[in-house]
């Protein structure tokens, strides 16, 4: 089914804003692609969607459900999806902000499906955090030395490990926020949650990384 | 008494020490006039992102400057987010976009576009 124009809201005159090109970069430089054509149902200026987003939406997918091949039906199916509904995208968030979110809906319904679980429990998170007596720290955190792991590929699988043990909504966060980038009220409208809660989740996702690192890091004692 | 306006120093050729500071910190913090370790770590997010506001930022940075723990804890956190945003574990398919395309070209949504 073609897209239709039907949801496109009355522009005649507006200044033209941000929300008018879809690009992939901060300053909206490079990769601009007229939010018109897409919402026209022009299939070039989807295609180039398609090579824009691809790789980053990939590796969000990715992360989510733990397996490339799944990773890749699910990122073919949130195109065909964005394509499909591209008349009830309401202009109240950028493009690709809603393009993520139908991919991570779907990342999530999948894992859903495959019951595949993380090691850590939300409670245990939320163990992991640091413990406080009346308001102070109970015990002094360690010194951390990085000469500990200076092997690169060691400390991309002990990262990579440890996001991988986190809940999956905390996995998420930590994913969109600290690895690709984006501002906590993209990563809000992309989960559909408060900035609030992202910065919270963030928090306790860094906290449980942490905690998951320290036995690695930490400074061991002189001979 | 703390006299308004803070303590006055009877010889003010005598600044107070490093300890003396480190010390009136620790006093207001016991005295619940100065946030603790608790609620300084709540900052910890806000601060990594320069969001906080001037008045916390200061008070923050004054028990970060006396508190053994949260400096610490703020190492350790600072290096988790480098660590984190260094990974790039995942290798993207070559010919991913053109994958995407070919599906798309053979659903139903395209190829009525093209009729």
């Amino acid at each position: 089914m073609k897209p239709t124009n039907k949801a496109k809201p009355e522009r005649a005159g507006a200044p033209p804003d941000t929300g008018d090109m879809v690009t992939s970069t901060a300053d909206g430089a490079e990769d601009a692609i007229s939010l018109e054509a897409l919402m026209a149902g022009d299939e070039k200026a989807f295609e180039q969607l398609v090579v824009q987003e691809s790789p980053r939406l990939f590796r969000v997918i990715v992360r989510i459900v733990g397996d490339d091949d799944e990773a890749e039906s699910i990122l073919q199916e949130t195109f065909l999806q964005a394509y499909q509904r591209m008349n009830t995208f309401r202009r109240e968030s950028k493009l690709t902000t809603w393009l993520y979110a139908i991919g991570i809906n779907l990342a999530r319904a999948s894992l859903r499906k495959s019951r595949r679980l993380s090691s850590l429990e939300d409670q245990e998170v939320e163990r992991m955090q640091p413990q406080f007596n009346r308001g102070m720290f109970v015990e002094t955190p360690a010194v951390w030395d990085p000469a500990r792991v200076t092997e690169y590929s060691d400390r991309q699988q002990l990262v990579r490990r440890g996001i991988e043990e986190l809940p999956e909504d905390y996995r998420t966060v930590v994913t969109l926020r600290d690895i690709e980038e984006y501002s906590t009220d993209e990563v809000a409208k992309m989960l559909d949650i408060s900035s609030g809660a992202v910065r919270v989740r963030l928090h306790r996702a860094r906290g449980a990384l942490r905690k998951l690192l320290d036995p690695h890091m930490r400074r061991l004692p002189r001979q | 008494m703390i006299p308004q306006g803070g303590i006055r120093y009877l010889n003010p050729k005598i600044t107070p020490t490093v300890q003396t500071m480190k010390f009136l910190t620790a006093l207001k913090t016991a005295l619940g006039l100065a946030p603790g370790c608790e609620k300084v770590n709540e900052f910890l997010a806000d601060y990594v992102e320069g969001t906080l506001d001037e008045k916390t930022m200061a008070q923050f940075e004054e028990h970060m400057d006396m508190c053994k723990c949260c400096s610490h804890y703020m190492d350790q956190y600072r290096q988790t987010i480098d660590m984190t945003k260094q990974l790039d574990d995942i290798v993207v398919p070559a010919e991913l976009a053109e994958h995407t395309m070919f599906f798309l070209r053979n659903s139903e949504a395209f190829s009525k576009d093209e009729g």
